[in-house]
């Protein structure tokens, strides 16, 4: 059993030094430069759930078309923000690369919290994973049905969320001043599971999510939605109207239009795959080849749709225009937007 | 599929040729995983994980969960070897295991702990099966005012832990609930005693504070003392004397039935309620144990009692935190997150349409904590022997070798190199708590439920109002607290005048 440990010292080591002593970068033919290489693929959140998820169904995949080894490193911290700093300060060899949270990485930056060393539209893009639509659920004993039944409620509608700035919070708020909700928004649960146990208990009347994790309390008969956060009709559930088709019974539909286009530009980031600034461009563009051909390959959208994980590709190209987008707001909405995450609205 | 069919399908699918292996691997590798300083069940799954791809759903439920269900064995054997918890679970074990090992009884402890672990973790398992019918109100049972009521209770326990000087474990305690409020506040996005540090945002984890308090604390020990672990015992047992000592071990864990049948009850409540976790159940079952005991003055010195309701109560916890991921696909605890994407890899769904369609995985997963404990008992007893000659190794040996797994171990759970500094801080902390007489133990219980009583106040008051506390359960939980609290504070002034 020592053995095993001092191995796995050892190893350890060695992948310090290594990583340490990644010196100049020379330009060379990229699928060469790959060929038996190991490439360190970062997730800032801990094993088990979506993003280390997704990384490890797309990681056998990557290593087929880039002949290099890939290697999921989980680094927990800060809301995601640890791992994500560490893509964006990591060597540029291309070495280096990960999938990032990158709605939470935009409200992040764009509240100038502390800790942020990145810069949301610095990153080099391979691409985008998947953008979740965000949907508002109850459960299925609820009176509401729509948001028409919200905005004729009396009394406050009791919305669930984890803590201040996280997307459940952000969704509540935003929508909730769009539209002058009549609602109380209960923040401090620990995590989004513990918001959809509180919702079943019934302690709270509603909560917002990403489509994927509401999918299986529906589909379990738990859980209703009731309105989405998309412009386009969500395929699963044809018949739940979108927030935008609201905007004329808004007080101020201008207004409630704009809070709401510039939140779905923020939703529209999602999960993208990232490299650090400064990567040679033509490794850059091999692995945003490889990813795109990852995520065209039959096999892996086979293996992802049975994992019950959606994808909505978009290129690196796309990635970076609607990250740059979603970072640049008028003073008005950005401060409408920092107002939400702080929790002052 | 009925329950019986599911059962009688699950049990014949565990047994079988498909699965069994990839059970039995998968307990010899949670096993070893326990052994080793700092890596937990959370790791030894999200290892076993990436395995998962190309497996039958059966076998690969049976792997995962295997490799998680046998941690909690190997870590006992650790703490009781070795004075350093194999995972955050086994500390409470540290207070009975290692006197025992010093009085040359180390093969009993472990036996006992073994025994213990296999049959607290049948009874969580088995609880799990006859709960199945009721699976999904039982967990909704708990909401905030009843969890913040029961971590109420739990911290009552450490009047129990440390009764010989209760000012001394109150001063543990509250230092235990600060350093349970350092980090950026939840709820109103405050830092708390961070210092202004990125590292400090998000806490201070559980890994890297009990390996500090105690593993490294003892290595300080070892070293300043000399010697070696096995002390003055400086013969070691020979093979044929622990082997004799580990059947008198088990023989022992059988014949406190009640008491394992008590602490495994109180280990899979504590598991059914999310954001407990198993650290706080072994030491709640600890204190229950010392509080009902014919011998209270012995804890602590070396009872059986202390091993046998410690680790009953971490691996029966096991059965409770299946719950609310197989009801509702809600997972409690990291692990239980890992075990989640385990079964969505697997293609398996959870919630109603696994307690309706599936139940024969969920057998699976029962028969698999129950057999891979058994594996891990037969295996562990293997594992004795030799892990008992290295605690005759020189402390000038023993001590630098033991602290590169502490720190490897520190560093590994979340890759970060701020907790082998926390690991070591603590380290010094637990050191100088132990030669001082501060109870360790109440410092950690403070520290695991800080964050539990605070965020279910929060909400609770938000959800139901300052009087929060006004319907039945939390009512009688919190007056079952306040008798506690009063019987033993009577106790204590009883024993003052006495004296």
């Amino acid at each position: 059993m020592r053995r095993n440990v001092l191995k796995g010292l050892v190893a350890s080591i060695l992948a310090v030094t290594v990583q340490g002593a990644a010196g100049p970068v020379f330009a060379q033919d990229a699928a060469a430069f790959y060929e038996g290489e190991k490439i360190t693929w970062i997730v800032p959140y801990k094993p088990g759930g979506g993003y280390d998820e997704y990384a490890r169904l797309i990681a056998p995949f990557l290593e087929r078309y880039t002949h290099a080894r890939v290697e999921i490193e989980n680094m927990p911290g800060a809301g995601g923000m640890r791992g994500a700093n560490e893509i964006f300060n990591a060597p540029n060899d291309g070495l280096t690369i990960g999938i990032i949270n990158g709605s939470a990485m935009v409200t992040n930056e764009l509240s100038e919290i502390e800790g942020a060393a990145y810069r949301v539209a610095d990153y080099n893009f391979l691409g985008r994973v998947v953008a979740d639509s965000r949907v508002l659920v109850v459960p299925t004993t609820s009176p509401y049905y729509s948001l028409a039944d919200i905005l004729a409620s009396e009394s406050p509608v009791k919305i669930g969320a984890t803590g201040l700035g996280g997307s459940t919070y952000v969704d509540a708020v935003l929508v909730g001043s769009a539209f002058g909700l009549n609602q109380q928004v209960i923040h401090g649960f620990g995590s989004s599971s513990d918001v959809r146990q509180a919702l079943l208990r019934g302690d709270i009347d509603a909560m917002w999510g990403s489509l994927g994790s509401a999918l299986s309390g529906v589909a379990a008969g738990d859980n209703r939605v009731i309105v989405h956060g998309g412009m386009e009709m969500l395929e699963n559930f044809q018949d739940v109207e979108s927030l935008f088709s609201y905007v004329e019974q808004a007080a101020d539909p201008v207004h409630s239009q704009m809070i709401l286009d510039a939140w779905s530009a923020l939703n529209a980031v999602g999960r993208p795959v990232a490299a650090p600034p400064g990567v040679p461009q033509d490794r850059v563009e091999f692995l945003a080849e490889a990813f795109r051909n990852v995520m065209q390959d039959p096999e892996f959208i086979a293996a992802a749709e049975e994992a019950g994980r959606s994808l909505s590709y978009i290129d690196g190209a796309a990635m970076a225009a609607i990250a740059s987008a979603s970072t640049d707001l008028t003073p008005e909405l950005k401060e409408l937007f920092v107002a939400a995450i702080r929790g002052e609205l | 599929m009925t329950i019986i069919e599911g059962l009688v399908s699950g049990f014949f699918q565990s047994i079988s040729l498909s699965v069994l292996p990839y059970l039995g691997l998968g307990a010899i590798f949670g096993l070893i995983i326990g052994v080793i300083p700092g890596l937990s069940g959370h790791f030894a799954m999200a290892m076993a994980i990436s395995f998962l791809y190309t497996m039958e759903p059966g076998a690969g439920i049976a792997f995962l969960l295997g490799a998680h269900s046998t941690v909690a064995q190997g870590g006992g054997l650790t703490a009781i070897l070795f004075s350093t918890p194999g995972t955050g679970q086994n500390a409470a074990t540290l207070l009975d295991g290692p006197p025992m090992r010093d009085k040359g009884l180390a093969g009993i402890a472990v036996g006992a702990a073994m025994a213990s672990c296999f049959l607290g973790a049948t009874f969580g398992a088995v609880a799990l099966a006859l709960l199945l019918p009721v699976l999904r109100s039982v967990v909704l049972f708990f909401g905030p005012p009843e969890i913040f009521m029961l971590a109420m209770l739990a911290l009552t326990f450490v009047a129990v832990l440390g009764k010989e000087d209760i000012t001394r474990s109150l001063i543990a305690a509250l230092l235990g609930l600060l350093m349970a409020m350092v980090g950026v506040d939840n709820v109103t996005n405050q830092q708390r005693f961070t210092f202004e540090s990125s590292n400090l945002a998000d806490g201070i984890s559980l890994v890297p504070v009990v390996l500090g308090l105690f593993a490294v604390a003892e290595m300080i020990e070892l070293w300043v003392n000399g010697g070696s672990l096995a002390g003055k015992n400086t013969r070691a047992l020979s093979a044929r004397e622990t082997q004799k000592q580990i059947f008198r071990g088990i023989g022992l864990a059988f014949k406190h039935w009640w008491l394992v049948l008590r602490c495994s009850a109180i280990g899979t409540i504590m598991g059914l309620i999310p954001g407990l976790g198993s650290a706080p159940a072994s030491f709640v079952a600890y204190g229950h144990a010392k509080q009902t005991s014919k011998n209270k003055e012995s804890f602590g010195k070396g009872n059986v009692e202390g091993v046998i309701a410690a680790e009953a109560a971490n691996d029966a916890v096991e059965g409770g935190a299946l719950a609310s991921t197989l009801a509702f696909g809600i997972p409690g605890s990291s692990s239980m997150a890992i075990l989640l994407s385990g079964l969505f890899i697997l293609g398996l769904e959870t919630g109603p349409q696994m307690l309706n369609n599936h139940v024969d995985i969920i057998f699976i997963m029962i028969f698999t904590i129950i057999i891979g404990n058994l594996i891990g008992t037969v295996v562990g007893m293997f594992l004795v022997n030799p892990l008992s000659r290295a605690t005759s190794i020189r402390a000038s040996i023993m001590v630098p070798v033991i602290l590169t797994i502490i720190v490897t171990g520190a560093y590994a759970s979340d890759r970060s190199l701020f907790d082998i500094g926390i690991a070591l801080v603590f380290g010094g902390i637990g050191y100088l708590m132990k030669i001082l007489n501060y109870s360790r133990a109440a410092l950690l219980i403070g520290f695991v439920l800080g964050f539990a009583v605070e965020k279910n106040l929060y909400l609770a008051l938000l959800i139901d109002g300052p009087l929060f506390f006004m319907t039945p359960i939390p009512l009688g939980l919190g007056i079952l607290t306040i008798g506690f609290l009063a019987y033993n504070v009577i106790g204590i002034s009883r024993e003052k005048k006495g004296k």
